[in-house]
């Protein structure tokens, strides 16, 4: 048999929504899932309830202004498609049609980062820095695949409208046993723990966190890993928590611009708070082209790969503290 | 002045010559396909093959050698997941190697990959892809070149569903607004998209109508249909008239290897070596069939 690929199965995570969306469909009787042509996996949905599956073709803005229409009448719109072109093509829509009126519409899609070879247009590299600006938006970055049908299952009850964000390809790994973490939108998850620092992570680069911890843990290195995968509204506690309890060493590591994600989101909490650090490193893209190539390789090529995040680390565990060198 | 980049008087293949061309075309496409693991958009690459052979090997005066010159016809693939077909396509007029393409097509650091990239590939006109931006690119660079009284044209090729785009259509009303007879459109018009097909659940249709109603002039062609397509080339309203043109290409999406032809699972996919062979005998026999 030939391989055939479209987009939605190249990724696991993507029957993940498909499932949980049917799911939902029967429980909620007013969820609609809505997409710009890229329903490959919204199927069962689709079959299920046909009145509440609308496909818009080639038409990003007018599948996010719908939605809001929709949710103006009571009902909880999805709308699944790929992230450069939903956060971007549609953003004005997002920000004043759905964010302004804090509409309960969910933007979920693929190709948060430097990956699935698709070139420069199809890398969504500055979508968190776009969403996180907006009033009203909960901002979302998931890695393990399962645990994206639980921040869609929570994210019904939520008012206003959430971003999820997925990476794409045939790689997901699923990170956490079942039950093993409560995973509640706005709280991180310390998926390894550790004193000697922490990184700080979301989406794809979760498991390269954890293989670095691990790499780390060799050499008797004692690394903690958070999964932050909300990135709006922040966890502030845990962020002080972990500059306590591991030294206030950070590394913040993303497939996102390593200005305006993540490790912007941190660094105004620090600031903020006047949180005391010792060291603190941020990994993830440069602004520069990004060119071709598979998901691993780009990472390394611009300086966030695995090899990259374990240097990282150890520079800020070297690094020396304030009370020492003041 | 276009002298320098035009066709020169008995240099332009003959439609056989050009059908032949258009196998090749599909034959290579085919062997990457088969070759590179990752997903090629092979569907809208086998539509559009006979638009980018007539195009390139016929319609466009270019020349491969001086990529800068600015009485060139400027060509945007504004369905930039076709890249590969306009890669090979440009590589058989002589514009980049072959084998580069080949040899590197998707890999780290390769200039050729899934959608065209202008910082990467100089010889393409813009960095497309993301679909809808294609046409109002061609709309600014057809109103720079009427401005500069260069009477080279500027071609766009766009998808049918990428024609949902409202970008699509703002830059049709915009074209029409600023008188733009310079201006052609190629529609491949395969009625696929990548999920459904035409009218299943978008309603295209009165498709040519539509684009009428935007006040472009409209031919409607078989686009795989080597001397349609040149006689619409050769009946283009000279750069200097006032209506742009917009030339519908009915054509089939996989054309060429039956088990891809309106097949929704070859919007994009890899052939293994074993079904390179299948596919390779589907195109001849398609072609025997065709001769008959
Ligand atoms: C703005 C945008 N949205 C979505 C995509 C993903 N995508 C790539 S090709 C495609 C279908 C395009 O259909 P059509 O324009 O008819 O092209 P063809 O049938 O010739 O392949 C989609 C949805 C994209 N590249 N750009
Ligand atoms: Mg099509």
């Amino acid at each position: 048999m030939p391989v055939t690929f479209t987009f939605g199965e190249m990724l696991s995570a993507r029957s993940v929504i498909g499932t949980t969306l049917a799911e939902l469909g029967k429980t909620h009787d007013n969820l609609w899932v809505l997409t710009p042509d890229i329903g490959a996996t919204l199927v069962e949905f689709q079959e299920t309830f046909p009145d509440r599956f609308v496909d818009v073709g080639l038409a990003e803005q007018v599948c996010v202004g719908i939605a809001a229409g929709l949710a103006y009448d009571g009902n909880i719109p999805v709308v699944s498609g790929m992230l450069p072109f939903l956060s971007m093509r549609a953003l004005e829509q997002i920000r004043t049609d759905v964010c302004y009126p804090n509409l309960p519409v969910k933007i979920i899609g693929t190709h948060g980062g430097l990956v699935g070879n698709g070139g420069s247009t199809h890398y969504a590299v500055e979508d968190l820095a776009l969403m996180c600006a907006l009033t009203n938006m909960t901002v979302t970055s998931v890695g393990d695949p399962l645990m994206v049908g639980e921040v869609l299952r929570q994210s019904m009850t939520l008012p206003g409208p959430i971003y999820i964000r997925l990476a794409v390809g045939k790689k997901d790994k699923v990170l956490y046993e079942e039950g093993q973490h409560d995973v509640r939108i706005g709280k991180g998850i310390i998926a390894r723990d550790g004193t000697d620092a922490t990184i700080f992570t979301h989406g794809t680069t979760v498991a390269q966190a954890l293989q670095a911890a691990e790499d780390l843990a060799a050499d008797g290195r004692s690394v903690r890993v958070v999964d932050m995968f909300t990135l709006k509204p922040i966890d502030e506690a845990l962020i002080a928590q972990c500059a306590d309890e591991t030294g206030g060493r950070f590394v913040v590591l993303e497939d996102h611009l390593a200005y305006g994600g993540l490790a912007t989101r941190i660094a105004d909490v620090v600031a903020d708070r006047g949180i005391r650090l010792n060291a603190f490193e941020r990994l993830g893209i440069p602004q520069v082209y990004a060119g071709f190539g598979d998901d691993e390789e780009l990472r390394d090529k611009h300086g966030y790969g695995l090899a990259a995040t374990v240097a990282a680390t150890r520079r800020v565990i070297a690094h020396p503290s304030w009370a020492s060198s003041h | 002045m276009r002298d320098d980049v035009s066709w020169q008087e008995g240099e332009r293949p003959s439609v056989a010559e050009l059908e032949e061309r258009a196998f090749e075309l599909r034959s290579k496409l085919l062997h990457l396909c088969g070759t590179y693991e990752g997903a090629v958009h092979i569907g809208g690459d086998l539509s559009a093959a006979d638009i980018f052979t007539a195009l390139f090997h016929y319609g466009l005066h270019v020349d491969p050698h001086d990529i800068s010159n600015p009485h060139r016809d400027r060509f945007l693939l504004s369905k930039g997941h076709a890249a590969v077909c306009m890669y090979i396509a440009m590589s058989m007029r002589g514009f980049f190697s072959y084998d580069g393409i080949v040899e590197t097509y998707g890999q780290l650091d390769s200039a050729y990959g899934m959608h065209p990239c202008k910082v990467q590939l100089p010889g393409v006109e813009a960095s497309t892809g993301s679909l809808g931006h294609g046409l109002p690119i061609a709309v600014g660079m057809a109103l720079s070149g009427r401005h500069r009284g260069d009477a080279h044209r500027v071609v766009c090729l766009l998808g049918d569903g990428e024609t949902g785009e409202g970008s699509v259509w703002e830059a049709a009303m915009a074209a029409r607004s600023n008188e733009l007879g310079n201006l052609v459109a190629f529609v491949d018009r395969n009625r696929q998209l990548m999920t459904s097909h035409a009218e299943e659940r978008i309603a295209f249709e009165p498709y040519p109508d539509k684009w009428r109603a935007f006040g472009w002039d409209v031919v409607e062609i078989d686009g795989h249909d080597m001397a349609a397509l040149v006689k619409a080339i050769d009946d283009l309203p000279a750069p200097d008239s006032d209506r742009p043109t917009v030339v519908i290409c009915e054509t089939v999406k996989g054309k060429g290897v039956d088990f891809m032809e309106r097949n929704l699972a070859w919007h994009a996919g890899s052939l293994g070596a074993e079904d390179l062979q299948r596919a390779l005998a589907a195109l001849e026999a398609s072609r025997q069939k065709e001769t008959v």
